[in-house]
C-alpha cells in the first residue's frame, strides 16, 4: 500500500508541474506581447515607464525559463500577483468566494449522489425489461438539457409566473432586517433552483455510472457462483453485487468535481451567485487576466488533489487495485 | 449481398431494432438538411420570408403570430428565421471540433497504442493533465486569450476534447498492433507510418467514429454556452445560445425567445447522444 501510495503521489507531483507548464505555455502562445495582458485594456496607449515596470514585475524582461521558474514559485505560495481591475491580490478574490461555491456545489452533489445511485441500481436490476430502456433513455434526455436553458425555464415558472421562489441572488434585500431562523429559511429559499440548475445532469451520470458499474459486477463469476450455491437473489443482490458495485462510484468523485466546477461558471452567472463561476465569468468581461490565469490554476489543483483522494480511497477499498498498481 | 454482410450492415440491423434511435436519426438528418439549405427556408422569397438579420424596430419582442411563427427578438428579427440559420453554426461547430478532436486522439492515440513505453507514458500524462482543468474554464479561457471567432471556437473545443478518442484508439492499437496482419505488414518491408496509418488505424477507428456522435453533441452544447455566455460566435451571427441569452434579459415576459431555441438544442443534442449510445450498442458483439 505504501509503495502505491507514494507512486500515485508522485505522479501528482509531475501533474501539478504538468498543469504549470500547460497554463505557461497558453498564456505565451498569445499573439502580441503578453505584458498586455498584465496592464489591462486602456483607451490610450499606456506610458512606456509603465509598461517597462509591469515588464519588470512581471519578470517578463528575462529569459524564459527564469519566467517560468517566477511563474511556478508564485502558484506554488498561491500568489497569482494583483487583479487588474481591483488592485487586490488574486488569491484574496479567490479565497473569498470559493465558500460560496463550495456550499452550492456540495448540496448539489450529495443530492445527485442520494438520488443518482439508487436509481441506477435499480434500473440495472431491471435489466432487459422496458422500465430500464426507458430510464436509460431518461437519463440521456437529462444529460442533453442545456442547464442555461433549464435555469431559464425554471426562473421563468417558479420565479416570475408563480412568484414562489426569488429570481436570482444569494439573499433577499431585506436579509439584515431578518431573525436568525428568516435568515435560513431566507438562504434556502435561493439555494433551490441553483442547486436544482447544478445537479440534474450530475444525477444522470451518477445513475449511469451505478448502473453499468453494478451490471459489470452481475456478470462475473462469484456472481454465477452465489448463484449456484443457491443464495437468495436478494442475497446475491445485497450482499454480493451491490457491495461491489459501489466501490467504482469513488473515482467519481474525482470525475465529476472538474464538471460541477465547469457548471458553476454558467449557474452562478445566471443567478448572480457570489461565487467563483462568477468571479471567473465576470474577470472575462474585465479582461482581467491574472484572476482568469489564478483561477484556471487554482481549479485544476482542486481537481488534481480530488483525484489523487479518490485513487487512494480506491486503493484502499479495492485490494485489486494495489496489486496491479499504476504504470 | 449475403446475408451476414459487413460490420456496419450488421450493426445498421441491430441499430434499426431501437425505434427511438431511428427517430434520433431522422431528426439528425433533418437538422443537418436545415442547416444545409437554410439560406433557402429563410431569406427573401423563402418559406420564412425574413432573414436572419433582418431587423424591424415595430414589431420587436412580438409573442408568436402567424407572420412570426416564433414570435421576434428585442430587435423585431424573427426567431425562427434565426434557428434555422443557428443550426448551421451549431452543426458546423459540432462536426468541426469533433473532427479535430479525433484527428489530434487518433494519431496521439496509435503512437500511444502502438509503440508504448516512452510515447505511451507522454501522451498518458497528457490526457491527465488535460483532465485535471475543468472543461469549461479552459476553453472560455482559449476563447479569452484568442479573442472569440467560429473558428477559435471550433479550434478550442477540439483541441481539449480529443482525450476520449485518444484512449480508445490507444487501447484498440495495443490490442491488435501484434496480430497476424500486423506482422505481415511489417515482414514485406512496411515502414511504421504506414503500418499505423494504414493497417492498423482503420481496423481501430470503427467504435471511435460511432462514439464521436457524443462529441458531436457535447460540442453543440458547449457551443450554444458558450454564445449564451456571450463568447461565442460574434453577433449579430445567429447562434441558438445568443438568442438564449437574449431570453435572459427579458425573462419578466418573452418566454418564447426561451423556449424554442432552448428545445432545438436540448433535441439536436438529445439526438446525437441516443444515436451514438444506440450505435455503440448495436457494434458491441456481447449485444445479443
Amino acid at each position: 500500500m505504501l509503495s502505491y501510495l507514494i507512486r500515485r503521489c508522485a505522479y501528482g507531483v509531475l501533474t501539478f508541474f504538468g498543469i504549470t507548464v500547460a497554463v505557461f505555455v497558453l498564456i505565451h502562445s498569445v499573439p502580441g506581447d503578453p505584458v498586455a495582458l498584465f496592464i489591462g485594456v486602456r483607451t490610450m496607449r499606456p506610458p512606456q515607464a509603465l509598461i517597462d515596470h509591469v515588464r519588470h514585475e512581471h519578470h517578463l524582461d528575462q529569459p524564459i525559463v527564469a519566467q517560468y521558474v517566477w511563474w511556478v514559485k508564485g502558484v506554488v505560495t498561491l500568489d497569482f500577483g494583483k487583479s487588474i481591475f481591483t488592485g487586490r491580490s488574486v488569491m484574496e478574490h479567490i479565497a473569498e468566494k470559493m465558500p460560496n461555491t463550495f456550499v452550492l456545489n456540495l448540496i448539489a452533489f450529495l443530492l445527485a449522489a442520494l438520488l443518482g445511485v439508487p436509481i441506477g441500481l435499480w434500473s440495472a436490476t431491471r435489466s432487459g425489461r422496458l422500465s430500464e430502456r426507458a430510464s436509460a433513455i431518461g437519463f440521456f434526455l437529462l444529460y442533453s438539457l442545456p442547464s442555461f436553458w433549464v435555469a431559464l425555464l425554471l426562473m421563468q415558472f417558479f420565479a416570475v409566473k408563480l412568484n414562489v421562489l426569488p429570481l436570482f441572488g444569494m439573499t433577499s434585500d431585506e436579509y439584515l432586517q431578518m431573525n436568525a431562523a428568516q435568515q435560513l429559511l431566507d438562504r434556502m429559499r435561493h439555494l433551490v433552483l441553483p442547486v436544482v440548475t447544478l445537479s440534474y445532469a450530475e444525477l444522470a451520470i451518477f445513475a449511469r455510472f451505478s448502473k453499468s458499474a453494478l451490471m459489470e459486477v452481475i456478470r462475473q463469476d462469484f456472481i454465477t457462483t452465489a448463484r449456484a450455491k443457491g443464495a437468495a437473489p436478494s442475497a446475491v443482490l445485497w450482499r454480493h453485487a451491490f457491495r461491489n458495485a459501489l466501490i467504482p462510484l469513488i473515482t467519481l468523485l474525482g470525475l465529476t468535481i472538474p464538471y460541477l466546477i465547469s457548471g458553476s461558471v454558467i449557474v452562478e452567472t445566471i443567478f448572480q451567485w457570489d461565487g467563483i463561476g462568477r468571479l471567473y465569468f465576470d474577470s472575462m468581461l474585465q479582461r482581467d487576466y491574472p484572476v482568469i490565469l489564478g483561477l484556471t490554476v487554482t481549479t485544476a489543483v482542486i481537481t488534481l488533489f480530488a483525484s489523487l483522494f479518490a485513487d487512494i480511497l480506491y486503493a484502499l477499498a479495492d485490494p485489486r487495485i494495489r496489486l496491479e498498481a499504476i504504470r | 449481398m449475403r446475408e451476414g454482410g459487413s460490420i456496419w450492415g450488421l450493426t445498421w440491423r441491430r441499430f434499426r431494432r431501437s425505434k427511438v434511435a431511428v427517430i434520433a436519426l431522422v431528426y439528425v438528418a433533418f437538422m443537418a438538411i436545415v442547416a444545409l439549405f437554410a439560406p433557402l427556408l429563410a431569406g427573401p422569397a423563402a418559406p420564412v420570408p425574413f432573414g436572419p438579420n433582418d431587423v424591424d424596430i415595430v414589431h420587436r419582442l412580438e409573442p408568436p403570430t402567424a407572420q412570426h411563427r416564433f414570435g421576434t427578438d428585442d430587435l423585431g428579427r424573427d426567431v425562427l428565421a434565426r434557428m434555422i440559420h443557428g443550426a448551421r453554426i451549431s452543426l458546423t461547430v459540432g462536426l468541426t471540433a469533433t473532427a479535430i478532436s479525433l484527428i489530434v486522439g487518433s494519431i496521439l492515440g496509435a503512437l500511444a497504442g502502438y509503440y508504448g513505453g516512452a510515447a505511451d507514458w507522454i501522451v498518458s500524462r497528457l490526457i491527465e493533465i488535460l483532465l485535471c482543468f475543468p472543461f469549461l474554464f479552459l476553453v472560455l479561457g482559449i476563447v479569452a486569450l484568442f479573442k472569440p471567432s467560429l473558428y477559435t471556437i471550433m479550434v478550442a473545443l477540439g483541441l481539449t476534447s480529443w482525450t476520449t478518442e485518444a484512449r480508445f484508439v490507444r487501447g484498440e492499437l495495443l490490442r491488435i498492433r501484434d496480430l497476424d496482419f500486423a506482422h505481415a505488414a511489417r515482414a514485406i518491408g512496411a515502414r511504421d507510418a504506414r503500418v499505423i496509418f494504414r493497417h492498423l488505424l482503420p481496423n481501430a477507428l470503427a467504435p471511435v467514429l460511432v462514439s464521436s456522435s457524443f462529441g458531436v453533441a457535447s460540442a453543440i452544447l458547449f457551443e450554444s454556452a458558450l454564445s449564451f455566455l456571450g463568447f461565442g460566435v460574434p453577433i449579430p451571427t445567429a447562434s441558438w445560445g445568443s438568442i438564449l441569452s437574449i431570453a435572459e434579459e427579458h425573462i419578466q415576459y418573452a418566454w418564447w425567445l426561451a423556449l424554442f431555441p432552448g428545445v432545438a438544442i436540448f433535441l439536436t443534442v438529445a439526438a446525437f447522444n441516443i444515436v451514438g449510445d444506440r450505435f455503440r450498442d448495436a457494434m458491441d458483439p456481447r449485444s445479443d
